[in-house]
């Protein structure tokens, strides 16, 4: 076979690789086909390596988490119940991890990258009231503690003694956290 | 997946760059999960670098054999992984050799709850098992690691108190448990407890002169005799294990012990090999 020949076939696996749906590709994980994995990754690898570092400053952390997730999508592909989707099944896993590795860090490793505000423009503010109402300007307005505790429980899924342990502070600080997070917002709605 | 709503690709990019405000923030997390076409726009903004390593690291990790029941349980203990790994390669620690132990110690006790005679047998025994795991646990022939052991800079007396320690505390648990099942919980399910010990402490000291096996088929039939002479003598079979056959024992760990930090850099000579 002459090298071209082998470049378009390369290229058509490729392409074929990446008509896949996530659930066809974890079926051929299942059967140990590496390829599928690799589509998976690299699907799948950037939008966990962005968010989670949003949640971890450390980027040697972020990546090892990264690369556990997908050790543990190759050997257990099984364990996706197949209810909600594929990435959030991923997310699942990856936001667990990181939980377990920063448990056994000191507590010096910032958690959080961002914790200061960042102010839309004013051309902006306006955009987000009218593609959001009142609601994004008041989540903005969150202090960082109170946002962390509704980004970890709202948005990432996780329970009150998994966020705890996410963000360092005892669950019952995270339920209060919660409550004042949703008066707050509750306040910016009335 | 049929969603109309589409992240704006500045938005994308400003998140990238975590300079997205937090509300738009949230939004553009939630429907990233929902929207292929969205999470394709954040591929080419990631570092090449950073996703082809963290891919080798994976491959390699794929590619790595998965470990022995023992050395995953030891790490699930929070053991170091080079601890784990040079315990797990002990022939003592693995599950055929607690397997074969537990079948001894399992007719020991059906012996012991026969008669009397055989709760002599049990209490004779049990010490002699982390005896034969210690002996098992390292010198050539035995331990798979020895040759590298020997090329390893580490200290072959620390690897070897390592080793011991895991596996006598090892032996002693399981030889525990099986003696909660003797038909009389007294004194007599714990008297081969300070035995175990000398015994064991004594393989050690006579290793640092001999082979660990001879060491511990000598330092065993020694201890055979001892009870069975005793038992005849005093027309008792458990009289070895009163008071002063357990005063006996204590002395013998003392000893064993001074002889054993004293010579510690036998080991390191390997005066067997």
């Amino acid at each position: 076979m002459n090298r071209s020949a082998h470049a378009i076939r390369q290229m058509s696996v490729k392409a074929r690789d990446s008509e896949r749906s996530d659930e066809v590709l974890l079926e051929a994980v299942a059967h140990r086909e590496r390829r599928a994995l690799r589509a998976l990754y690299e699907r799948h690898a950037p939008w966990l390596l962005l968010r989670l570092s949003r949640r971890c400053s450390d980027t040697t952390i972020v990546e090892e988490v990264v690369q556990d997730t997908f050790v543990a999508v190759w050997r257990k592909p099984r364990s996706y119940a197949g209810t909600g989707t594929v990435p959030a099944w991923i997310w699942g896993i990856g936001i667990r991890r990181l939980i377990d590795q920063l448990r056994h860090r000191s507590a010096t490793v910032r958690r959080f990258p961002f914790p200061t505000r960042i102010e839309p423009s004013a051309e902006e503010e306006v955009l987000l009231g009218v593609e959001y109402g009142d609601l994004a300007g008041a989540l903005n307005r969150l202090s960082p503690e109170l946002r962390a505790v509704l980004q970890a429980t709202a948005l990432d899924g996780l329970t009150m003694r998994e966020a705890g342990r996410l963000l360092g502070i005892p669950t019952g600080t995270v339920k209060t956290r919660l409550m004042r997070a949703r008066a707050e917002l509750r306040e910016a709605l009335a | 997946m049929n969603t109309r709503w589409h992240a704006d690709p500045a938005a994308v990019a400003r998140y990238a760059g975590g300079e997205l405000d937090e509300a738009r923030t949230y939004s553009l997390e939630a429907h990233l999960f929902a929207c292929g076409q969205c999470r394709a726009l954040l591929s080419p903004l990631m570092e090449p670098e950073v996703v082809a390593r963290v891919w080798s690291e994976i491959e390699e990790a794929v590619d790595a054999p998965r470990p022995a029941p023992v050395e995953r349980f030891l790490r699930h203990l929070g053991l170091p992984d080079h601890l784990s790994r040079l315990l797990a390669a002990t022939p003592s620690l693995r599950l055929s050799w607690f397997a074969a132990v537990g079948a001894a110690l399992g007719f020991a006790l059906l012996a012991a709850r026969g008669d009397h005679a055989g709760l002599v047998v049990f209490l004779a025994m049990a010490p002699l098992i982390p005896v034969a795991g210690v002996a098992a646990a390292f010198g050539p022939g035995i331990d798979p690691t020895y040759e590298i052991g020997v090329a390893a800079p580490v200290r072959s007396f620390r690897l070897l108190l390592i080793r011991s320690t895991a596996v006598l505390a090892a032996s002693l648990v399981l030889t525990g448990l099986v003696a909660l099942a003797l038909p009389r919980l007294d004194w007599t399910a714990v008297a081969w407890l300070l035995p175990a010990f000398a015994l064991t402490l004594a393989t050690l000291a006579v290793s640092t002169v001999a082979e660990p096996v001879p060491s511990a088929v000598g330092v065993a039939l020694g201890w055979i005799v001892a009870v069975t002479l005793v038992g005849q003598l005093s027309g008792d079979g458990v009289a070895a294990f009163h008071a002063t056959g357990q005063v006996l024992c204590l002395g013998v760990v003392a000893v064993a012990g001074l002889i054993l930090t004293r010579r510690s850099e036998a080991f390191d000579r390997r005066p067997w090999s």
